[in-house]
């Protein structure tokens, strides 16, 4: 690999999950110079992580049919990887102009100097704070995907999981593959309103056989998804010992008088996603917000153009979807950088298929939008921001003398000012502080670096 | 109780410290995934009232899970071991 502080490409790609690599392995594949910057250490972004490079199973994890795609993707992206095509994992993108990446990568501040960029940064899990959920043994759903099927490690011996949305399944399985006794998976949505999904799994081959795949895998193990209950509150010392659940109201409101405790020693918690957008409004891309896809996303054409016109977005960052979404658009961006690079042709059953993916995932992810009660479950002791210790009593105190806006509460109570700038409290600080379970949050206000990086990343930056 | 899934994902061994005790970990593990598999879950302390904190997003976003290797803070999951680095826990921010 080039050691260069500036790079060229023709088309820089942001992310090596399936819909950086389906773009990647598109455009390589006609021979233009790419450069992909992958944040992870292997090719496969979160849902198709690969496990560190040199080691060898002789137990597999349980894997969904789906999986077989991301095995052909990453495989064409390593083989292209081989040939030409340039990937840096372990690079941190920290600012972007239009044809220009800056990022880090192994202590030195580099740049990206393309014509063409495609965005697929992904996404990560939303956090609903409630008590003892900054417990040590307490973390997000991806957590503990990562930890299984990323490294081999075993999370703990009795795990809850708690939270809404399809990806409940998959940390479920990926518990029990690693021997982990789940105790309880608890669903927030109403069984009727995740009802609301079944049209569209049922009509979809693929995602029905995925669906039928995870409900064996929870009836062998004998592990009942519960619906309309979630976690209240976590304790322990030192750890999470254990967690009081119970039920909650259609609007996700915690219901009095059902909670139960349950001794564990793992908690996994996943609210669904949150589009990993802050890139694109750095670039200047306009957003929209959309509940069901995750809050604000960036806005893009037909071939997945944002209105920078070299600029392109693919997969969660555009509202989340999923991984056969993410390829699909990633393999329309590249037919379009094509068309305008070497006046390819148009490939209409690309685009259908980009726009089929889409349309079934949001039928399915509509039944999961957040449900605005549970903001109900953090008292005013519990920390909202994790970074900067910040109560929910504070945070709206902050609201209650400086206003409901996302900046004038951090001003207040400096929420949303430490080094995840947002990205953990965010999403739930304003519903928090103001008390208006409804409220959405506002657009964040980009800072640069876009992730922390070493100062001296920042002042040697090449021009 | 944690450890390593039988079986899965072996590579060759390496060691570090953290606090001082010695750790055995696997080459290519991160540092939260390799204290995580020895039972080690607690990395740092939060600034205002000294809990407890570790391992959140596990994926390079949440900075929860902050601690010192050899001076420099960094995040805990996603820089891997190195053979004989000094980790210490996080501490305020």
């Amino acid at each position: 690999m080039s050691g260069d502080r500036v790079l060229e490409a023709d088309v820089g790609i942001v992310g090596a999950g399936p819909g950086g690599m389906a773009a990647a392995t598109k455009l390589a594949a006609a021979g233009l110079r790419v450069v992909v910057l992958d944040e992870g250490q292997r090719a496969g972004g979160q849902i198709y992580r690969q496990l560190p490079k040199g080691a060898t199973s002789q137990a597999a994890m349980p894997e969904p049919p789906s999986h077989d795609h991301g095995h052909d993707l990453i495989k064409e992206f390593e083989q292209h990887a081989e040939n030409g095509l340039q990937v840096i994992h372990g690079a941190t993108v920290w600012d972007a102009q239009p044809g220009l990446l800056w990022f880090e990568h192994d202590g030195e501040s580099r740049l990206l100097r393309c014509g063409h960029m495609v965005l697929a940064p992904g996404a990560y899990d939303r956090a609903i704070p409630f008590p003892g959920w900054d417990l040590p043994g307490v973390t997000t759903a991806g957590a503990l995907q990562v930890m299984t099927r990323g490294f081999g490690v075993v999370p703990g011996k009795r795990a809850l999981v708690v939270g809404s949305g399809p990806l409940l399944l998959p940390t479920v399985t990926s518990l029990l593959g690693a021997g982990v006794e789940v105790v309880a998976a608890l669903e927030a949505s109403s069984r009727w309103r995740a009802l609301r999904a079944l049209p569209a799994v049922a009509f979809h081959a693929a995602r029905r056989r995925e669906a039928m795949w995870y409900l064996k895998q929870l009836s062998r193990a004998r592990v009942k998804l519960q619906w309309g209950w979630t976690v209240f509150a976590c304790e322990g010392d030192g750890r999470v010992q254990r967690a009081i659940i119970g039920k909650v109201d259609g609007n996700g409101r915690p219901r009095k008088g059902t909670e139960r405790t349950i001794e564990c020693d793992v908690v996994g918690a996943g609210f669904g996603l949150v589009p990993s957008i802050e890139i694109g409004l750095r670039l200047g891309v306009p957003s929209q917000f959309i509940a069901s896809r995750g809050g604000h996303c960036l806005v893009v054409d037909a071939e997945q153009r944002t209105s920078v016109s070299t600029v392109f977005a693919v997969g969660e960052i555009c509202g989340i979807g999923g991984a056969e979404v993410a390829s699909a658009e990633g393999e329309l961006a590249a037919v379009a950088i094509l068309r305008e690079l070497r006046g390819a042709e148009m490939q209409p059953a690309v685009a259908a298929r980009a726009r089929l993916e889409r349309k079934a995932a949001d039928a399915m992810l509509s039944a999961f939008a957040p449900l605005p009660g549970l903001h109900e479950l953090a008292r005013p002791d519990t920390i909202v921001c994790r970074c900067e210790d910040v109560t929910r009593l504070r945070a709206g105190q902050a609201a209650a003398m400086h206003g409901k806006t996302m900046r004038a509460i951090k001003v207040g109570c400096r929420a949303g000012m430490g080094p995840c700038q947002a990205r953990i409290c965010g999403p739930s600080l304003q519903a928090m502080a103001t008390g208006d379970n409804e409220c959405q949050m506002d657009l964040p206000v980009v800072q640069v670096p876009l992730k922390p990086v070493r100062s001296e990343t920042i002042l040697n930056a090449p021009e | 109780m944690s450890g390593r899934i039988p079986g899965m994902a072996e590579r060759e061994l390496v060691e570090f410290t953290f606090e001082g005790e010695k750790v055995s970990a696997w080459e290519g593990d991160s540092i939260a995934m390799a204290l995580w598999a020895v039972g080690q879950t607690d990395l740092r302390n939060s600034s205002s009232n000294g809990a407890p904190r570790g391992v959140l997003c596990n994926m390079g976003i949440c900075y929860e899970c902050l601690v010192i290797v050899d001076g420099e803070t960094v995040r805990s999951c996603t820089t891997m071991v190195q053979p004989g680095i000094n980790v210490q826990r996080g501490g305020k921010r």
